[in-house]
């Protein structure tokens, strides 16, 4: 298996330490980041091949970073699963142009198998079925 | 030529509809209200009514279809006349009664209902039919006849409805009530404006009467909208309900109005003045929008460390070697059980403050009711050893709906039906379809509900006073299925009596072209 590099984003540490062990599994490599400010340059820096992206986060949310990666020519392409424990989370994360939505708390499959399909290319948006 | 009946039914129709039509409009056209209930489904629900119906009882036939006639008792039970109807539908004969019923707006009218039942080749009976006149008035008149004797009590209520009558008393109420009161000329002029208006607005007794309306203050009632409500007030007797009117006013700033008016009306009488009640809402409802913002950002954050939670617990399950004790396995998927759970009352909350404030968002998109309820049930089955969910019936419909919130108020109905019949071990589970409508029932044999509390129930926060301390919950699960049954244009009721259990049945419109089958 080809290894990939993840970047994850969550403001909240717990929620970052336990998505790190959960994607562990999946043998690709992991980068976390609390900060949503890092986000753009580190994805310049390091072009990880998908970003699991929350919303709600100090200074930068993730539905404004998320519309800046879609409006980047460099990187409009890449996929991001957003995943949030927002009511409204399903909706914002689809109107800001993201791959896959993931509600808090998620089922460890569906998050994995999620993963896998934006990994391989077989997602890119999110279809319009709620 | 159609042979029906030997041609009995051959009106002078074309065809064997156009004579079903005629005789259904002659049906609309009996000044007698007419009732058909489904004998074969369990408590005979209504299947049709005719206009009269609607007219003396006050109800729409999209809100009485697929109940049970009693209603219209509301919670006047202790009546003889329910006894005979009970006995007369078991034995299956005819009857002729007076019961008291009630309207859709609480009014009181007799009802002289005569009630048959109709039989098949095989002497089955396949539907009842009742046939409603408002007697009301007869009643009244034997009544009057007798209370004329208590001369003296009359003369008494006769002085104080005249105290009632003059426009003193009026005047009096309106200056203490704590609300905003104009009166109003019929054409808009001011004839009075209480003390609590003049305090709220900050102005004068001599700037508002004798004032036009519409020229008060900054004209901030000078609304083409509410103009046109007001002058239907006096010809057509609607009231203006809850208008709304934002506005920068002189003196106190912007701030959110609510009025309403009404035609002033004593003693039966209507006068030619209009009561405008004005309130302001500005504080509740920026408590209201705070309360929302607060719920939902609480809901957010006790999200938060449940996931993680949930999280772990789930690469714990995967952890688990096939050496681990069943124990220690059958601990850890509890905890997970009751993470869910937890998780389900944060979103309760949630929904609560949503259906306030009319945030609630449907998705509705068809899909098979039946499949639907067997695999809402298949799922409850499978968790609640406890108890046995016994399905009957089918629908055989296509729902535009939202499935998933449809799920939730079955799933919230069987919980309840466990939750309150903890001895019993049954419940009962009934699919029918009435008329354009799909009903679902939820019977159990448990605590059941007293009358008064039948309507309560439906109450964000009400619980049944002894069932509160030995039952866990927050009052909130029913309030929420009612709203979403009522957002699919349906109904949702109880019928039950103490001690003996609760059914618990919904109504949802089948759209058009959208039923199969039969
Ligand atoms: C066709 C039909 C029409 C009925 N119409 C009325 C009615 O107009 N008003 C009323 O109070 N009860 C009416 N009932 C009676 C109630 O539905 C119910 O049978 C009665 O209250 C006795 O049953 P219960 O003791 O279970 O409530 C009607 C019943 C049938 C079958
Ligand atoms: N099947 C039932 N049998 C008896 N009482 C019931 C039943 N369903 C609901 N109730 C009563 O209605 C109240 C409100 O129900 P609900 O809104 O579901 O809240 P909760 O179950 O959390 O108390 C309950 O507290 C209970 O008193
Ligand atoms: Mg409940």
């Amino acid at each position: 298996m080809e290894i990939k590099k993840i970047l994850v984003c969550d403001d909240d540490e717990g929620i970052l330490d336990m998505l790190a062990l959960i994607l562990e599994e999946t043998g690709h490599e992991i980068l976390l980041e609390n900060n949503s400010m890092n986000v753009l340059s580190i994805i310049e820096t390091q072009s990880p091949d998908l970003i699991l992206l929350d919303l709600w986060m100090p200074v930068i949310s993730g539905d404004q970073l998320l519309k800046s990666i879609r409006a980047n020519s460099d990187m409009h392409d890449l996929p991001v699963i957003v995943i949030s424990a927002s009511r409204d989370g399903r909706k914002i994360a689809q109107q800001a142009g993201a791959s896959a939505y993931i509600a808090k708390p998620f089922d460890y499959q569906e998050l994995i198998d999620s993963v896998d399909a934006c990994l391989s290319g077989d997602i890119t948006h999110m279809s319009n079925t709620i | 030529m159609n042979t029906f009946r030997n041609g009995k039914f051959n009106l002078s129709g074309e065809s064997l509809t156009d004579n079903f039509e005629l005789l259904v409009k002659a049906l609309d056209a009996s000044i007698s209200g007419i009732i058909i209930t489904d004998n074969n489904q369990p408590d005979n629900p209504i299947v049709y009514c005719n206009k009269a119906f609607e007219k003396i009882s006050g109800y729409q036939r999209s809100e009485i279809i697929g109940h049970n006639c009693r209603f219209l008792q509301k919670d006047d039970r202790a009546q003889p006349a329910r006894q005979k109807l009970s006995d007369c539908i078991k034995i299956g004969s005819d009857c002729l009664v007076e019961i008291r019923n009630y309207r859709k707006n609480g009014d009181l009218f007799w009802n002289e209902l005569y009630m048959s039942p109709v039989k098949d080749k095989s002497g089955h009976i396949t539907h009842f039919i009742g046939v409603q006149n408002d007697v009301t008035d007869r009643k009244k008149a034997e009544q009057d006849l007798r209370q004329q004797k208590d001369l003296m009590e009359k003369k008494i209520e006769e002085r104080t409805a005249e105290l009632r009558d003059s426009e003193a008393f009026l005047s009096s109420i309106i200056q203490t009530v704590r609300e905003s009161l104009l009166v109003l000329d019929p054409q808009f002029n001011v004839i009075s404006a209480n003390g609590h208006f003049l305090k709220t607005f900050k102005v004068s007794s001599e700037e508002t009467v004798n004032k036009h309306l519409y020229e008060l203050g900054n004209h901030q009632w000078d609304i083409p909208q509410l103009k046109e409500l007001l002058v239907k007030i006096l010809p057509t007797n609607n009231p203006v309900v809850d208008f709304e009117v934002e506005h920068d006013f002189p003196h106190i700033g912007r701030k959110l109005m609510l009025l309403n008016a009404y035609r002033v009306e004593l003693e039966g009488q209507y006068k030619d003045q209009i009561l405008l009640a004005i309130e302001d809402i500005t504080d509740r409802r920026e408590i209201e929008r705070r309360k929302d913002d607060f719920l939902s950002i609480a809901s957010h954050e006790l999200k938060t460390p449940l996931t993680t939670i949930k999280g772990y617990i789930q690469a714990l399950q995967r952890m688990v070697s096939s050496e681990a004790g069943e124990r220690f396995k059958t601990t850890l998927d509890k905890v997970a059980v009751y993470v869910d759970r937890l998780n389900n009352l944060i979103a309760e909350l949630l929904d609560v403050s949503r259906i306030q404030s009319g945030k609630i968002e449907l998705h509705k998109t068809p899909f098979n009711f039946d499949a639907m309820i067997g695999e809402t049930i298949e799922a409850m089955q499978t968790s609640t050893p406890s108890h046995h969910f016994i399905l009957k019936g089918s629908t055989n419909s296509l729902i535009e709906g939202d499935e998933s919130h449809l799920i939730q108020v079955v799933n919230n109905l069987l919980s309840n039906a466990v939750k309150y019949s903890p001895e019993s071990k049954e419940i009962f589970i009934h699919l029918s379809r009435v008329s354009e409508y799909v009903k679902v029932s939820v019977t159990d044999h448990g605590l059941g509900i007293s009358i008064e509390d039948q309507k309560k129930v439906f109450e964000r926060f009400f619980r049944v006073g002894d069932v509160q301390e030995r039952f866990p919950g927050m009052g909130i699960g029913l309030y929420i299925c009612d709203q979403i049954i009522k957002n699919h244009k349906g109904t949702l009721w109880v019928d039950s009596k103490k001690g003996e259990g609760s059914t618990f049945s919904f109504t949802l419109p089948i759209g058009e072209g959208q039923a199969n089958g039969n």
